[in-house]
């Protein structure tokens, strides 16, 4: 829903980010060591991942959506 | 591959609550195993919490007053019992949290500041920081941290709760513990909206208490918080940004106030429904005005179109969750205990006044449950489980991945999700709507849920927390309509008046026989408002002057 990359230059595979998403979003790519966004759908916006890898190799827009999103009123 | 784990206490959850609870289980000397879905440290809405109530004498505070705050500004439902409680043992929790090295806020000349909410006092936590100390604390003690597996239900034998069966998130094993007790700290019931961080909180341990057979209550109560409509759900992410926060000291979030469509501010002392009425009316849409100094900073306009119902489903602290039969956090099932947004206490009442009381209540009922957990292990010889119960509940958990065809969890959740999230169904209430809606949640619950489907791990956990979803929409529907008044969050536009003293009550639930049964539970006489003062003096916030 909101995260949108991580920077194949700057992961350096410290499996942060997968081991933190509460969202389980994240996998590793084993072969390169790289972190994956598996479940992009499911990311709820909390950040962690941005605010926690040691190098800023991943980007949350807050503005970018995939689909349209439900809200109270309108 | 199947797992099996021994322990004395089980914790669920590993939050605030279920750290504290997990810390004083250890400190009895029992064995402890701390389990959560996420990671702890990063999981729940405890590295967000930003302020802890602590109730010092010395500092001038009156217990009376404290509860007092709760009884008017929850409108009489609050639990002075736990008031009390909680409130005597803060600062003791506030004395462990300061030599576990936990910094808090002091204002310029080097003393703690102070904030205040109405007569009660808060103190400034560092977000994020406080998750840290609890998993440091939790590890140092020697309580196993078991992270990233759900846990999807509770095994009873006999019923007592003898244990829980859980699901990791890359693996296809399952993870069954025995344990002599088992504490429940999964925080709220939400329906994943993404203006909170309360994302994962799918009400997971209400609903496995519910399927075990346990007592909850409070569940007609769902909170109110509003949100950027663009972008929704940043609020937080900014907020958390502590070093820019410590930047902006003084100014706060910089929130001058609501505005309606007509150029009218709105009052938004405590969290009623204001915003919902004024949208309700035709006065949307809405617009926060912030100070624009601050927005500059934060890199946003000052005038910020907002939306309703971002926690969507959560109630507003300690209200929704599982009943406590007395004041060691024991529920109405032998061996399970249940501490923090996950127990029922009624803190706060029909509605939150305050601020810093969830975290305090999580601490205290934490601390509570894991000390009254740790010595009910005493009276535990050994834990039998019947094997063909728990071959069928095996089956069960494991079943949305053996299912060639059916719904996907994601798109149930998605239509749950429009049911319930818009403003006139959980918020301005009304028995036709909420009846409505329960036929359509029936619906998923009886035909959807039972045929979800997962690909792999990560899917068969977020089918659970579909099928634990739909249950809490059940619940937070049937208890809607149960409570035939208003108080608090809770508006019925059909009984739009306080009813005493019919409604000094409790609303709580259980299952039986199948079916959801629903009961009053009367609050003590000693706590009702006196009766002989008109309405006007015994309610000072009225929904729209009714």
């Amino acid at each position: 829903m909101a995260i949108e990359q991580i920077d194949f230059e700057l992961c350096n595979g410290c499996r942060i980010c997968v081991k933190i998403c509460p969202m389980d979003v994240f996998r590793m790519d084993e072969k390169n060591k790289k972190a994956i966004i598996k479940y992009p759908e499911d990311c709820m916006l909390c950040m962690w991942c941005a605010l926690d890898c040691p190098t800023k190799a991943i980007t949350v827009s807050i503005r970018i959506k995939s689909s349209p999103l439900m809200v109270s009123w309108g | 591959m199947e797992h099996v784990v021994e322990t004395d206490v089980l914790v669920i959850g590993g939050g605030m609550a279920g750290c504290f609870a997990a810390i004083k289980a250890k400190g009895s000397g029992v064995e402890v195993i701390l389990v959560d879905k996420g990671y702890v440290s990063n999981s729940g809405s405890t590295p967000f919490a930003s302020s802890y109530a602590v109730f010092n004498p010395e500092w001038g505070h009156k217990l009376d007053d404290w509860i007092n705050q709760h009884t008017i500004g929850g409108e009489y439902l609050n639990n002075r019992e736990w008031n009390e409680i909680v409130f005597k043992n803060s600062y003791a929790i506030y004395q462990d949290l300061v030599s576990w090295g936990m910094r808090f806020h002091r204002n310029e000349d080097g003393e703690i500041f102070r904030g205040r909410s109405i007569v009660a006092e808060w103190l400034r936590l560092e977000q994020r920081k406080i998750s840290q100390v609890l998993r440091k604390q939790t590890i140092a003690r020697g309580v196993k941290i078991m992270d990233r597996i759900m846990i999807t239900d509770l095994l009873t034998q006999n019923g007592r709760v003898v244990g829980a069966i859980g699901i990791p998130r890359e693996s296809y094993d399952l993870y069954i513990f025995k344990a002599k007790a088992t504490v429940i700290s999964t925080g709220c019931a939400g329906f994943k909206p993404v203006g909170w961080p309360i994302t994962e909180l799918t009400g997971d341990g209400q609903a496995m208490a519910y399927r075990a057979g346990a007592e909850l209550l409070g569940n007609e109560f769902v909170d109110v918080h509003s949100t950027w409509i663009n972008p929704p759900g940043s609020i937080y992410p900014i907020q958390c940004r502590i070093k820019e926060r410590e930047k902006l000291r003084g100014w706060g979030w910089g929130t001058q106030g609501i505005i309606n469509a007509e150029g009218n501010k709105i009052p938004t002392r405590y969290r009623h429904i204001n915003l919902e009425f004024e949208v309700h009316a035709g006065r949307a849409p809405l617009i926060s005005e912030m100070n624009p100094t601050a927005a500059e900073h934060y890199g946003v306009d000052h005038r910020i179109g907002i939306v309703g119902c971002a926690t969507l489903g959560m109630a507003n602290h300690t209200t929704e969750g599982i009943s406590p039969i007395n004041t060691k956090c024991a529920t109405s099932l032998p061996g399970l205990y249940a501490a923090g947004d996950s127990l029922g206490t009624m803190l706060v009442g029909a509605v939150y006044s305050g601020r810093g009381f969830a975290t305090a209540c999580a601490s205290v009922t934490g601390t509570l449950a894991g000390l009254n957990a740790a010595e009910y292990t005493l009276q535990v010889k050994k834990i039998i489980m019947d094997e063909e119960k728990l071959a069928k509940l095996k089956k069960n958990v494991s079943a949305p991945l053996e299912r060639k065809g059916g719904f996907s969890p994601r798109w149930v959740t998605q239509v749950l999700q429009n049911l319930l999230m818009p403003y006139f169904i959980l918020y301005i209430k009304h028995g036709k709507r909420l009846s409505a809606t329960l036929t359509l949640v029936e619906f998923l619950r009886d035909h959807l849920v039972p045929k979800l489907t997962a690909n792999d791990p990560h899917e068969l956990r977020l089918a659970h927390e579909t099928k634990n979803m739909v249950l809490n929409a059940e619940i937070k529907l049937r208890s809607s309509l149960f409570r035939t008044e208003s108080r608090g969050c809770h508006y019925r536009e059909d009984y739009p008046r306080r009813d005493d003293p019919t409604w000094l009550a409790w609303v709580k639930l259980k299952e039986e026989k199948g079916k959801m049964k629903l009961w009053k539970e009367p609050i003590p006489e000693k706590w009702w408002p006196d009766l002989s003062k008109s309405y006007e003096e015994r309610y000072l916030n009225r929904f729209s002057r009714v």
